[in-house]
Order: C-alpha cells, then structure tokens, then sequence
C-alpha cells in the first residue's frame, strides 16, 4: 500500500482562498483582472518540447467506450454518451490527421461483456460512420474491465514490436464486473508492453490508478465537456517511444496515382479491393486509383493495407505530415510590450502588437503577437522568419 | 450567377516571386515580357478581384531571396492614415479610388524592394514556403477581426517564376498542411519550369495548378482561372488536374522509388534495407 506515491489530494490539501485573484481597480471594474484570465487562457497550452526522445510514430490504438448504465447520466449535456460519441468522432479525425500511418479500432462494454466496434484499421471514415451509428444504441448494465482489456490485448499482442501497443478507455462507471483477477492481466499488459490510460467521467477508481501506473499510461478524471476534450486531445501526439520497442525498417509502398479519362484507349475500368467487401455505396467501378507496386491490385484511398499482398500502401506527403513531431518547434521567449522598442508590428501577420506581451523566436529575434504565436505553434509548426533562412533541417 | 451575400468576405492573397535573377535573365531572353508587366498582370487580377463584390480583400506579397515583403497592405498606410490622402486624392481617369491607391502602393512598394536588396553570392533561390508562411498568418489574424456573423473563404495563389529549392521541403510541406488544416486553398501559375511542390500543394489543398504556354498571356489566364472562386469552378471548363508524382525519393540515392524501408523512429526512406538507419 505505501509504494504508491505522495500525492496531496485537493481536498486534502485545502482549497485555496480563491476570491483573491479577483482584483478591482480604482473604479471598482475587474476589467483589467478579466483580461489577465483571459489572456492566460489563450497560454495555457504547456509547450512539451520531448527534444531529442524517441517518439512512437506508428502506433495501433484502441479507445473503449463504456455504455454501461452510467452514460445515461445528464450531466454533460445532452447525456453523457451522445457527448462522449461525438468527442471521440473528433479525436480520431484529428489522430489521423497527426498520425496518419496508424491505426485505431474501437470497443464497447456494457453489461459484463464487451464488444468489437470497429476492427484495427488505417481509415477514418468507418470509424465516424460506425460512431455516428452508435450513437442509438442503449446503455445498461455494468461495464467490465477485464473483458474489455483481454478483447483489447487478443488483436494487439499480435502487432508489430516497432508499433506502440495503446488502450484508451473512457471509463464513467464505478464499478467494473471482472470474471477473474484484474491484478493478474495488468502484470499480462505490463509484459506485453501494452500502455492503458483511462479518462474518468465520474470520479478516480483505485482499479484505474493501478492499471495506468503499472503498465505507463495517464489516468484523469474530467471537470467538464472542455477539459474532457482538453484530455483527449492530449492522446493525439505520439507518446515517447519505451526503450525496448525495437526499431526495423518497414517495408512499404509508394504507389502512384492514375487518372485514366474514357478518352484513352488503354483505360479499363477495374474494381477497387477496399470496396468489395462493403456492402454500402455504389459497385465501385472506377477508372483511375492507386495500383500497389508489387501486386496490381486497386485501391482508391491511401494509406491502406493490400489485402492481397499484405504492402502496407502510403504516399510521401502522410510521413511528411509526422515530420513536425520529430522536429519540434521551440517555444517563443515572452517578453513584455513596454520593454520592447523596435517597431510595434507583428512580423507574420502585419498587424499591429496590441497585447501585453510579444514574443520572440530566440534563432531569428523577430517578434510576433499572441495570435500568431498560438497559430504558428499549433498548426504551422516553423517560424516564418526562420523558414527565410538556407538552411534546412 | 452566383451572389455573394454582405457576410461573405472573400479574400485573395497573391504571392509573387521576384526573383532578380530570374528576372534579370528573362529581360535578356524575351524583352517583351519583363517584370513591370507581370506585375500589370497582378494589379489587373487584384483590382478585378476587388471590383467582384464591395467585401472582397485582397493582400499581395512579393517573394524575394532574402525576404518576403507585404506590397498591399501597407502598414505604413495603417499608422499613418494621412499619407496616403494627399498624394492619390483623385486619380485622373476617375477609376474607384480604392483601386488607384492600391495600385499605386503595389507599384511603390515593388520599386522600394527591388532597389534596396542587394543579392549575396549564394542566395538565388526565391524563398517561397516563407512567403506562404506570411501570408497564412496574415489569412489567421484577418479572419480573428472579422465582425459577428461574417465568414470569411480564403485563398492564395501563387505566381512562380524561378525554380524550386530542394532545401524548402519540410517547411513547405508543414506550410501545405497547415493551409489544408485551414481550408484554404493553393492555386498556382507557373511561368517557367513546372514544380513539384506546388503540383503537391494544389493536390492536396484543393486548388488549381497551371502551367502557362504563353507568359504575354499571363493577364488572360489569371482572370479565366483563377479569378473565380472554388464555390464558381465547379461550373466553369477549367484545365484538368495535372498527374502529380507522389513517390518518394529516398534518402541515399535521390531516386523515385515505389517500395521502400521507411525507418519506424524517423521515418526516413531507404530503397535497401539494412539494420541500422543512418539518421
């Protein structure tokens, strides 16, 4: 019992006295005290830089999704399923768009079984049209832990070893319905070098702080709608690599896009692999597509797997969309508006620098404004006035 | 046709590559095309983008070797409102006011750059992820100080005359996403030598990608083309989609390859495999 770590729990620690950081001025307004909250908001982002760790880029990940009775609960709005339901179809619209050659798969529990959603797969499209089905189904029952976690580990013990093997679990109840010890698949997962984080909805169970700290996931219990989207969002970045994932090279295609026009002599229409077996949308004849290099076979979207060669199919530009990752940008120095006294513009945006504060890149001087700085951060990932320089990373 | 609504705010952010020596060698190759006249070609393009509907925006920027430079906006003419007023307080020809100003910065600020750069030994390349840089921080802040209850539908096109530099891969490929993130698009014209960066970028973003026969002609494509918006393409008989080369080149020898060993840690390319990754 006492290995765990010291960890002062809020209440423990007693709250702090929090109507001081409300500050009125001389006229009585708390306009100055609104803006400062205001502003920290848009800072809150923490800038991790992992520098020079080893991140795991291929990564097959599983999310299970409790629809016990428990998700029925109205407190995020409109009940917590239909809430959970449409976070998740956001997270794996932007997982895919940080990780494009991984794969996710989904799983629900509810009463003492669990369930298969959607298989491991590399498309996102039938992970949002099997979410947005879900979407009916009723909660009942209690969850189980155990079942979910085996069904889990039966696909991903097979995986790769240079992959890293993740469960996520979005767990609102409080108990869980095990068939047998728990204690004993977390020492399973732990050798299997499976990580498991939890989000709690409803409040933090002795059962997850175990499984997360033995096996190096993260386990959090949410505030509200945003935070719970907060902690989501924080799965999408590829998580450090563990120093025994063994690192090979993958051997994989690049195919080439054929646009064939019915004016071509040559152009036959043919099937695409990945349409015959759905049963939804139209035959699936088509003229042009990607050809895998070493069998021929079609296929209308990348990346995917070749069903019939097993080549796992990407196009140059789905690796350079992971570049960013390892080569992180650094933050920006903060610095105060008075103290600076150069021109007061902006250098990315032209606009003029109105806030408290400036930021400046500590390779190139220049400064920019707080907007620009989130943006340049978040989505464009280089500085601007660096890119202006030779050399290249 | 189509009628943008008063909330519609469209904006169009042209790039223009000005590369000295590029333009150097071209007054030599064919007099009749030179820099002043593509930059007619431009204003003509931006004034008619503006004429389009009174919410239009348009911000031009020019491509250089060591910089990128706004040519309109000006920031001067934010600070300083009464610059402006006393020189281009009517313009002879009674042309909308709005557009001889812009005009006459574009021909100011283009001057004052190409005098006052001096070109270094070995910096020929046109810096041009930079440039898109800018010019998707500036679509960012525009569309922050929008009023309640507007939209605002972005585009860039680029006007590219030199060649690519191999050295701006990542960064125009994180310029690229971030743009598609965005939902703006890239279009491009190219003048001279096609280019493989921007045949990806307009692939993946949306846009169109054209390579221009005639450079004299480079007013008339620009407003067939690339004048009307995406919402407006889907009804005209615009140049097809070019075959764009997605095989990658690997890291040793720089071929085309079409199977490869990617490293699972850094994700470089090799056409052999072997057990150790050299990066």
């Amino acid at each position: 019992m006492d290995e765990e770590p010291e960890r002062a729990k809020r209440w423990e620690g007693g709250y702090e006295r929090t109507w001081e950081i409300l500050k009125e001025d001389e006229s009585g307004s708390l306009k100055a005290t609104v803006e400062e909250i205001l502003f920290q908001a848009k800072r809150k982002r923490v800038f991790e830089s992992h520098g020079q760790v080893r991140l795991g880029m291929m990564r097959h990940l599983y999310v299970v999704i409790d629809t016990s009775r428990t998700m029925e609960d109205q407190d995020l709005k409109p009940n917590r399923l239909t809430s959970t339901l449409k976070l998740v179809e956001y997270f794996v619209e932007e997982y895919f768009d940080q990780n494009p050659i991984s794969q996710v798969g989904i799983i629900t529990t509810k009463n003492k079984r669990a369930e298969k959603l959607t298989d491991l797969a590399g498309n996102p499209k039938k992970h949002i049209d099997a979410l947005k089905k879900a979407k009916d189904s009723t909660c009942g029952g209690e969850p189980s832990l155990y079942n979910s976690l085996s069904l889990a580990m039966q696909t991903l013990k097979h995986m790769p070893g240079h992959s890293s093997r993740e469960v996520l679990i979005i767990f609102s109840s409080l108990t869980t319905c095990d068939p047998a010890n728990i204690y004993e698949l977390v020492k399973t997962l732990k050798a299997l070098k499976i990580r498991v984080s939890v989000i709690g909805l409803s409040a933090e169970v002795r059962v997850c702080t175990v499984l997360t700290r033995e096996t190096g996931g993260s386990y959090h219990v949410i505030l509200d709608e945003s935070h719970f989207r907060e902690l989501l969002m924080f799965h999408v970045k590829p998580p450090p690599a563990t120093t025994t994932s063994e690192c090979s090279l993958i051997r994989m295609g690049f195919p080439q896009h054929t646009i064939a026009s019915l004016s071509d002599q040559d152009a036959k229409p043919s099937f695409s692999q990945a349409h015959l077996d759905s049963t939804s949308g139209g035959p699936g004849l088509s003229m042009g597509g990607y050809f895998c290099p070493q069998c021929q076979a079609k296929y209308t979207e990348l990346p995917v797997e070749c069903k019939v060669c097993g080549l796992t199919l990407v196009s140059a530009p789905h690796l350079a969309r992971s570049f960013h990752h390892l080569f992180p940008l650094e933050a920006f120095q903060e610095s105060p508006l008075l103290l600076h006294h150069r021109e007061r513009f902006c250098e990315a945006c032209q606009g003029e620098l109105k806030d408290k504060s400036v930021f400046t890149c500590l390779s190139c001087s220049s400064v920019f404004c707080v907007e620009c700085d989130l943006f340049i951060h978040d989505t464009l990932h280089c500085c601007p006035s660096c890119i202006h320089s030779r050399s290249a990373p | 046709m189509v009628m943008a609504s008063e909330d519609e705010v469209s904006l169009l952010v042209i790039v223009v590559d000005v590369n000295p020596i590029w333009w150097g060698q071209q007054a030599n190759r064919e007099p009749q095309f030179t820099l002043s006249k593509c930059l007619d070609a431009v204003m003509v393009m931006g004034n008619s983008h503006l004429v389009m509907t009174r919410t239009n925006k348009l911000a031009i920027i020019a491509s250089h070797c060591q910089e990128s430079h706004f040519l309109y906006p000006c920031k001067l003419w934010k600070s300083g409102d009464g610059h402006g007023d006393d020189n281009a307080s009517t313009s002879g020809d009674g042309k909308y006011e709005l557009l001889s100003v812009a005009n006459d910065f574009i021909a100011e600020e283009i001057k004052n750059l190409m005098s006052r750069t001096e070109v270094k030994g070995n910096q020929t390349d046109t810096l041009l992820a930079g440039s898109l840089a800018k010019a998707l921080c500036y679509i960012h802040r525009v569309a922050k100080e929008l009023e309640a209850g507007q939209e605002i539908k972005s585009r860039i096109l680029v006007v590219k005359a030199a060649e690519d530099c191999a050295l701006q891969y990542m960064n125009f490929m994180n310029v690229i996403f971030a743009a598609q993130k965005q939902s703006i698009l890239i279009d491009a014209c190219v003048l001279d030598s096609d280019s493989g960066l921007l045949q990806q970028a307009c692939d993946i973003t949306g846009g169109l990608y054209l390579k221009i026969p005639q450079k004299i002609a480079l007013a008339q494509y620009l407003l067939w083309v690339f004048l009307p918006d995406s919402d407006q393409r889907s009804q005209l008989v615009l140049p097809p989609p070019v075959h764009v080369d997605y095989r990658a080149a690997c890291f040793c020898h720089r071929n085309l390859i079409e199977i490869g060993y990617v490293c699972s840690v850094c994700l470089s390319i090799f056409c052999n495999f072997s057990p150790i990754c050299t990066t």
